[in-house]
């Protein structure tokens, strides 16, 4: 607690090699700080063993630091046990591992709810559990402003419904949604739901105390972890139902050759060697970002986010897209006559490092009748100064192109 | 700014604002699409042949400047060529591209050279490439195999 966020940048060995670097894809990834570099590159100088397997030191040292780190995520996200918590390869691979675990109760007939403004990887598992189930997915629709219409929710969450999953704050218009309302009307009919909280974990108040979601995913690598690494949480009720997605050795009770029996949720989904360092690493990531007072770090991007939106809304140039009420540091943008591309390769030229395509969201772009915007993204470390540069840098591309 | 004048030259920015042919053709004899899934430009190009030679082609569709004006250059170099000569001009655009071309070649026309730049500029090879890898495959695939 009370680490200032001044001077944060020189806590990240990047701004110091790349002064002039202004990123703002931090929904991409984040940087990462001294300390959690220095994590995974210190497990392999002085640590590197295998873990769950020697009865030597470094093997059982290995072992009770990533079983803290276990414990850790917990602790951030506020999980009832560390039990609930598997390590994955990233977010991708942990909804994966669910759509895999639901192909035993989803049959013909059923169906799996999702949102309009799902990123692909909360959208293709369940599209392809759909179709090899021969279930049906339903979809929350999004109005123009970027925000989820809830209205009908009731009417589509029926006894078929065998899930719904859904984005906490959109990577592509940094919608906040309303998850608590969500998982309220889900949980009043018994049925469970997937938060996808990529975008928000790290960089806002989120726990599991708020929102009672029955699986949450993320990803350290957008808090400051290594790539690499990923975060399923499964409710404790819902175990049982978890099948193994990898199989092989350390996932394992008893083998014989004509069959398996596999450990308990979450080392049932934790076969092969796990990428320890990197689990390691998400422990120093959360380390770091308990450092900080969650609510002063997030109002101060949420600064950030605004008076990065007031600017642009002041050119007459350029067009924010969608206007949701409650947005994370996510701002999409198109500029007019000049595709986005040529926007952040403009901006590239500048050491302004922004996302320009459909960020893995092409159907939303396609209900909004887009095929690509710009997007800046930011994070603590970001600063006015920035937001000032990226301005000045759309004067500029706008001067050069006409 | 000096990598930003010279991808965005004259002709670059001629050939975005200005496109060769740039119209949706209903019903043209064959047409065939350039996409890249992972930045979403998207063109869709309408040939017309006249025995084996390329008799008319347009194209219409979503891409950046240096994409647009790619495919633009590439409509004006082989319209009215025939099939083989087409095919030996998209080898050569990309092999300039690529930096595998003999010195002192003489290129089909001049505003190729507009393009070298993203040798230097890699995370727009891409762009530049796009409707010439997919017209080259195309003119390989319909005519050779």
């Amino acid at each position: 607690m009370g680490v200032s966020l001044t001077g944060i940048k020189q806590l990240f060995p990047i701004f110091l090699d790349k002064p002039q670097l202004v990123f703002l894809d931090n929904a991409s990834t984040t940087q990462k700080p001294a300390s959690v570099i220095q994590t995974v590159t210190e497990f392999y100088q002085h640590e590197n063993a295998n873990i769950h397997r020697g009865l030597y030191e470094l093997s059982s040292n290995a072992t009770v630091r990533y079983e803290a780190a276990r414990k850790k995520v917990k602790d951030f996200i506020g999980a009832k046990s560390e039990k609930e918590i598997a390590f994955t390869k990233g977010a991708t691979e942990s909804i994966n591992i669910v759509a895999n675990s639901f192909d035993s109760i989803v049959n013909e007939g059923d169906n799996i709810i999702i949102s309009g403004m799902e990123h692909h990887a909360n959208l293709i598992p369940w599209q392809q559990l759909c179709i090899r189930r021969k279930a049906n997915l339903r979809v929350i629709p999004v109005n123009q402003q970027g925000e989820l219409i809830l209205d009908g929710l009731d009417l589509i969450l029926d006894s078929k419904t065998k899930l719904l999953a859904v984005v906490h704050i959109s990577n592509t218009l940094g919608t906040i949604n309303p998850i608590q309302e969500i998982i309220a009307k889900a949980h009043q009919k018994n049925i469970p739901v997937l938060i996808d909280a990529v975008q928000s974990v790290g960089h806002c108040m989120f726990n599991l105390a708020d929102a009672d979601a029955d699986f949450l995913v993320f990803s350290p690598h957008k808090m400051f972890g290594p790539m690499g690494t990923g975060v399923l949480f499964v409710k404790e009720k819902h175990h049982a139902l978890m099948k193994p997605f990898n199989f092989g050795g350390g996932a394992i009770r008893e083998v014989g050759i004509h069959e398996t029996i596999f450990m308990d949720f979450p080392h049932s989904l934790e076969a092969g060697t796990p990428h320890v360092a990197g689990v390691l690493g998400l422990g120093a990531a959360i380390d770091f970002v308990n450092n900080f007072d969650l609510k002063e770090s997030s109002d101060y991007t949420n600064r950030l986010n605004s008076t990065f939106r007031e600017k642009l809304q002041a050119m007459n140039f350029v067009k924010v897209i969608g206007q949701p009420k409650k947005t994370g540091s996510i701002v999409p943008f198109i500029v007019d006559n000049i595709h986005p591309h040529d926007v952040a390769g403009f901006l590239a030229e500048h050491q302004i490092a922004v996302r320009a395509g459909h960020h893995c969201t092409q159907p939303l772009h396609e209900m909004l009748g887009l095929q690509a915007t710009v997007r800046a993204s930011f994070s603590i470390y970001n600063t006015f100064d920035d937001i000032d540069k990226i301005i000045e840098g759309l004067r500029e591309l706008r001067k050069f192109w006409l | 700014m000096n990598n930003l004048n010279r991808l965005y030259d004259e002709v670059i920015k001629r050939h975005n604002s200005q496109p060769y042919h740039f119209e949706k053709i209903e019903n043209s004899q064959f047409s065939l699409r350039a996409y890249n899934p992972i930045c979403g430009d998207r063109f869709d190009l309408f040939v017309e042949l006249n025995d084996t030679t390329i008799y008319k082609i347009h194209f219409y569709g979503f891409g950046c400047a240096v994409s647009k004006a790619s495919t633009s250059v590439m409509l004006k170099a082989i319209e009215g060529k025939s099939v083989d000569a087409a095919r030996g001009i998209c080898a050569q655009f990309l092999g300039m591209l690529k930096n595998e071309l003999p010195e002192n070649e003489i290129l089909a026309s001049e505003e190729f050279k507009s393009f070298v730049v993203v040798r230097e500029i890699q995370s727009r090879y891409d762009c530049a490439a796009l409707a010439w890898t997919e017209m080259e495959k195309y003119l390989s695939q319909t005519f050779y195999s």
